[in-house]
């Protein structure tokens, strides 16, 4: 049984930032709330995701898993105005995912769960710097570095502190430095990896401009991004593997 | 290329590429090449596939376009070459297996008649891979830094060796024989777009009820490479007879019939030729200056031709993934 109401809004923010990795996800209803953990079918980005039962103007379940395609519910989703309500009733019997905002009804076919992609096993990882900087920054240092090339530095520099971006490009190059100051707050540690511009710019529209987002980074090692939506009542955290340096 | 009948008693299933990521594939290099040559690249024009003085670089093509799908999906290839066919070469099997290639061969021209340049094509399509088009995947692998082995005799009978060792996860190949060969698990349609069919040995003796000499038997009956099918024995026909009546003899004696050099057919797929002296390393790291300097311009392929590929291979092999931290 799952019988929920939502703001469209944190819906299409939710679906968003699983979206920008993966086309199909399983959706666990949890009794505190939803929960999904994807990653892309080259085993290079990853969302763990959770959206509180509070984030919901009314949210029932006795629990379960249910697949679905999301681009097909980002599309019923964007019909409703970011304020408009959308309710979401399971039918078991069918399993089919009935959908209804302001007297249009949608019926939606379900993906079994079984055969959508398995879930990833979290990474463990012991990353040394972590910095919480604004959405916008991680937004203008992406747009920058994808002008000039397909893949960017993330790095911290341990002695003077600051956080850095750099992107090489054949002729231009961009870098960005980014003090203590310019930033919500820094632990440096020894961090410097190399990522792909198109994995990070997938992830940087599922990020909110005004998020406070907290970045653990070590020495090509993977990063982790987590930020919260929906009024704080939704986390998610994005992992992205590094490029490693072939010479 | 084995028989195609085969496919009627195989358990086959397909299998997403993504679940396949972190395994290694014993390629039976002829076969895949092969498949390149005539299903992908040759044709699509003329003039780019060829040298200035004709020489054929369409497998150079093949494999720069080819490895990015390996790569991508971070499937590490072993690419298995056959041998020399001497130890085969005087033996009437062999000779037999010439003459059916040649009829086949010949047939598949008289289907084409009336269109001479198809003709032709299909002419060109049956001759064996060339030694500049083996020297040149050969270097250009090198140059990838993908593990080439080279086999005693068979490529696809040393993969399988290699995989029932437990040395590599899967054996690449279209050609039904895999089974007959014990490969456990056997990759089809590597080279075609969408997922590739996963042939599974102990599945297939399971199904029917047979042993693996059982099911070279009922091969031999319905026709294999080195030998004419019995007339009237199909695949159910086969499998029936072989279990009714033990073995292949038993079948000769119950139906008399008889298949010339059974015996050594059936060794042919029971101990073919195969090494343990084989070694690989199985990180790749390619080096994309020197194999683009070797394909576009010792080989004088169009840059444009193989660039995407180029780039494909060079973004997935330093691209890692979250697994390697789980």
């Amino acid at each position: 049984m799952f019988n929920a109401i939502v703001s469209a809004d944190t819906l299409r923010t939710t679906l968003d930032s699983v979206s920008v990795l993966v086309d199909e996800c399983k959706i666990h209803l949890e009794a505190d709330g939803l929960e999904i953990r994807a990653v892309d079918p080259a085993n290079v980005g990853m969302v763990d995701m959770r959206l509180s039962s509070s984030a919901f103007e009314s949210y029932e379940t006795d629990g379960g898993v249910i697949g679905v395609n999301l681009s097909r519910l980002e599309d019923i989703a964007g019909m409703a105005d970011a304020d408009q309500l959308v309710h979401l009733e399971l039918d078991e019997e069918t399993r089919k995912l009935h959908i209804a905002i302001d007297g249009l009804e949608y019926t939606l076919a379900l993906i079994d769960p079984d055969s959508i992609r398995q879930e990833p096993d979290l990474p463990d990882l012991d990353l040394a710097a972590e910095i919480v900087i604004e959405g916008r920054d991680i937004d203008r240092a992406v747009t920058a570095a994808d002008m000039v090339s397909d893949h960017i530095a993330l790095g911290v520099n341990e002695g003077e502190e600051f956080f850095y971006v750099d992107a090489e490009g054949d002729t231009d190059d961009v870098h960005l430095e980014l003090t203590r100051e310019d930033l919500i707050d820094l632990t440096a540690g020894p961090a410097h990896s190399l990522f792909s511009l198109d994995y990070l710019k997938d992830m940087n529209k599922a990020i909110p401009k005004d998020a406070e987002v907290r970045m653990e980074l070590g020495e090509e090692f993977p990063v982790k991004m987590h930020f919260d939506i929906a009024e704080g009542e939704g986390q998610v955290t994005f992992m992205l593997a590094p490029r490693i340096q072939s010479d | 290329m084995g028989n195609a009948d085969l496919r009627d008693l195989a358990v086959i299933e397909d299998v997403p590429f993504d679940d396949l990521s972190g395994s290694v594939v014993a390629v039976d290099a002829h076969n895949w090449l092969y498949r390149y040559l005539t299903t992908t690249v040759r044709w699509t024009s003329d003039d780019i596939y060829t040298t200035a003085d004709g020489a054929e670089v369409a497998n150079l093509v093949g494999v720069v376009q080819g490895l990015p799908k390996f790569f991508e999906h971070d499937i590490t290839p072993v690419f298995v070459f056959d041998g020399s066919v001497v130890d085969l070469k005087d033996d009437e099997v062999e000779e037999r297996r010439e003459a059916r290639e040649k009829r086949e061969e010949e047939l598949e021209q008289a289907r084409e008649e009336g269109d001479s340049l198809a003709v032709a094509r299909l002419d060109s399509q049956t001759q064996r891979l060339t030694d500049t088009i083996l020297t040149t995947t050969r270097k250009a692998l090198e140059l990838l830094d993908v593990p080439v082995i080279e086999a005693p005799a068979e490529g696809e009978a040393q993969a399988a060796h290699m995989a029932r060792e437990g040395d590599v996860d899967y054996v690449g190949t279209e050609d039904y024989d895999a089974l007959l060969l014990g490969a456990p698990l056997t990759l089809r349609q590597l080279t075609s777009k969408g997922d590739p069919e996963l042939m599974d040995f102990a599945a297939t003796l399971e199904t029917h009820d047979l042993t693996w000499e059982q099911l070279v038997d009922a091969a031999i009956l319905m026709g294999t490479d080195f030998n004419e099918g019995i007339s009237g024995i199909g695949p159910k026909t086969a499998v029936t007879a072989v279990r009714e009546h033990g073995d292949l003899w038993g079948v000769f004696e119950a139906r008399d019939v008889y298949v010339d050099n059974a015996d050594r057919i059936r060794d042919l797929f029971l101990n073919p030729a195969v090494t343990d002296d084989y070694d690989y390393d199985p990180d790749i790291e390619p080096d994309l200056e020197a194999a683009r300097a070797y394909v576009c311009d010792e080989w004088e392929v169009d840059p444009d031709e193989v660039e995407r590929g180029f780039e494909r291979i060079e973004q997935s092999v330093v691209q890692t993934g979250l697994d390697r931290w789980t």
